[in-house]
């Protein structure tokens, strides 16, 4: 069980997709002006992430090698298109809030990186470990980027007051430049944080 | 050679398995989803049309050369006035918008987006209130855009850092007086 729980907190810190990898930027840098946004788009991908986990875990002995990449593809394309229609006929507030960026989830690399790096060479039990563990490391760095956002940008929180009706808004916050001047100085001080952790602990 | 075409009809009969079933799943999904999806469809297109025509009990769709206009009614059978979507190129996508109108006066009643994906906080404040208003009885004519408080009926009031935004639902808003003198009359 310990064994699990490693790949499971592999996810968390040690190989966070945002702040180690560095990948799957795109969402990251667009959806998170609001907690949730943010919050819903790491679910989405969540959702895709764990289902293709398993779907490829379960097939990798049926997939010959030279086309695992498109086969990979195929089976996420599969999951975001599904997602799409469930969002749109059940969450039609969150469809519409994330619009174009529910179908660019076929392009996070995270989700093929991940299929690539895990689920194609690991049991099925293991690739679901992996699989919620990066889905959680990628959904808490979402939404504590997106509330510095909202919380600078909008003045409110989750949609919640905070500063009050004097302050006043700054745009910059919203806006993509926003999203790189917060996700750099946020990798920046993550970063820092875990050398300073992992020199005290070393 | 043999190992070679065997292989090749392996990836082949691999791909085509797994879109298969992709399909087949997915085609399950679309039967699943699409009468919730249309439901939302209609029903933001409903509350669009009340909203636009504020007097509106019912409404009648009237479908002209492809283009759907919705005649609306009180409750007495008297009519009210004719809403009708359009769309144009926003700063970001494409904008849909509902306006209401009325043929005789030649003016519009109110208008209502329907669809768009301008910046939230600047672009996106094309839907609040207090900018929808400036196009309450505003003529059938080019509409235009002022910094300052609109004195006229054709005037409308611009929202500081969205220039492109506004610029855009003026120039959609102003071609509802030739959609609708097409089919309604009027006309200079």
């Amino acid at each position: 069980m310990a064994r699990y729980f490693a790949i499971f907190k592999n996810g968390l810190w040690n190989e966070n997709p945002i702040f180690k990898l560095i990948i799957g930027l795109c969402p990251t840098l667009a959806v998170t002006n609001t907690v949730v946004n943010g919050f819903a788009m790491g679910m989405a991908t969540g959702f895709v992430l764990i289902s293709s986990e398993i779907v490829i875990s379960l097939i990798k002995k049926f997939i010959p090698n030279d086309v695992r990449i498109p086969s990979f593809i195929l089976i996420i394309v599969t999951f975001v298109t599904f997602t799409d229609y469930f969002l749109g006929a059940f969450f039609p507030e969150i469809a519409d809030a994330l619009a174009l960026f529910i179908p660019l989830i076929v392009v996070n690399c995270l989700i093929l990186g991940r299929q690539e790096a895990f689920a194609s060479r690991n049991p099925t039990r293991r690739a679901i470990f992996d699989a919620v563990g990066m889905t959680v490391g990628f959904t808490w760095v979402l939404v504590v980027l997106s509330a510095i956002r909202e919380l600078f940008g909008f003045g409110t929180l989750a949609g919640v007051d905070i500063f009050g009706a004097g302050y006043t808004n700054m745009i910059i916050m919203i806006l993509p430049g926003g999203a790189f001047l917060t996700l750099g100085v946020l990798v920046g001080v993550l970063n820092l944080l875990d050398r300073k952790v992992g020199s005290d602990n070393g | 050679m043999a190992e070679k075409n065997n292989s090749i009809a392996r990836l082949i009969i691999t791909l085509t398995i797994i879109g298969a079933l992709g399909a087949l799943f997915l085609a399950g999904v679309y039967e699943w989803t699409i009468p919730h999806i249309l439901e939302h469809e209609a029903r933001a297109r409903e509350r669009a049309i009340m909203e636009v025509l504020p007097e509106v009990d019912y409404y009648e769709e009237a479908t002209h050369n492809d283009r759907i206009f919705y005649e609306g009614y009180d409750e007495n059978d008297n009519f009210v006035g004719v809403a009708v979507s359009l769309r144009g190129g926003g700063y970001a996508g494409e904008i849909e918008i509902m306006i209401g109108s009325d043929p005789y006066a030649r003016e519009i009643i109110n208008i209502f987006i329907l669809n768009h994906q301008e910046t939230p906080g600047l672009g996106a404040r094309i839907t609040e209130e207090e900018f929808r208003e400036n196009f309450e009885n505003a003529p059938f004519s080019e509409l235009e855009i002022v910094r300052r408080t609109p004195e006229e009926p054709q005037e409308i009031e611009a929202i500081a850092g969205a220039t492109m935004s506004v610029e855009a639902v003026k120039n959609i808003v102003s071609r509802v007086g030739d959609v609708i003198s097409e089919h309604y009359g009027g006309g200079s």
